[in-house]
């Protein structure tokens, strides 16, 4: 397997998902192509501007600017449908419509979900 | 022979997924080597002592597992913030023997070496 995508459809807070996601994509950085898709709820981990703070815990924004190798793709409808698209989103962030996104998804050679 | 590697997050009994691996893994065992990587709350899986009421006891059917070859790996980040220690050699004292704590750089490795990838997530 030389590339992987992982794919994130929850929120970036309230659960350990998208920390566990970010840590496993970095981690495999160094041994294949990896991308990360944002799908559904997963897209708000793309926004600018997060303030962890409150919460007691890391701001994933700012992991997912240190990793600027991982390649980012936000679902664009699901950006849409929660009233996103004029948010600043993160700037390694790419926007994939439907198609893009479930060609990425093809083109990697292992599916990953967390 | 061809490697399958599995991704568990899931903790014990609070869905089917650790069952459904077993049975996974038992099958695939016949024709692959198979790794399971445990992430997340499926950390809690290889833990001693379990004792369900109504289901089987899933630490014991992943020390099978590893008995019969499967390498199994626990996230170490994940057990520390559970509260399992593990020792130089990635045994720890609250798990089944065989399954071992290593780092999550294990998890890119185990895919990258492998002919298929199955991760289940709740």
């Amino acid at each position: 397997m030389r590339s992987a995508f992982y794919l994130l459809d929850s929120a970036p807070y309230g659960s350990e998902k998208a920390f566990g996601l970010l840590n496993a994509a970095a981690a495999s950085l160094g041994e294949m192509e990896v991308t990360v898709g944002l799908y559904g709820d997963g897209v708000y981990l793309a926004l600018t501007d997060q303030d962890s703070k409150g919460l007691g815990v890391p701001n994933l924004a700012e992991i997912l600017r240190a990793y600027s190798e991982i390649r980012v793709l936000a679902h664009e409808p699901s950006v849409m449908d929660r009233g996103l698209f004029g948010e600043g989103l993160v700037e390694t962030v790419e926007l994939a419509d439907e198609d893009a996104f479930l060609e990425a998804m093809e083109s990697s050679d292992c599916l990953i979900l967390v | 022979m061809k490697t399958l590697t599995i991704i568990l997050t899931g903790g014990p009994y609070i869905s089917e997924d650790a069952q459904m691996v077993f049975r996974i893994a038992d099958a695939a065992l016949k024709r692959y080597q198979v790794n399971i990587f445990l992430y997340l709350d499926a950390v809690h899986i290889p833990h001693l002592g379990q004792n369900p009421a109504f289901f089987a006891d899933e630490g014991e059917l992943f020390k099978e597992l590893a008995e019969r070859g499967a390498v199994i790996r626990a996230c170490s980040r994940c057990a520390a913030a559970r509260g399992y220690i593990a020792k130089e050699d990635g045994s720890s004292q609250d798990y089944h023997d065989g399954i071992k704590i290593s780092s999550l750089y294990d998890l890119p490795k185990m895919i990258s070496g492998s002919d298929g990838v199955i991760s289940l997530c709740r």
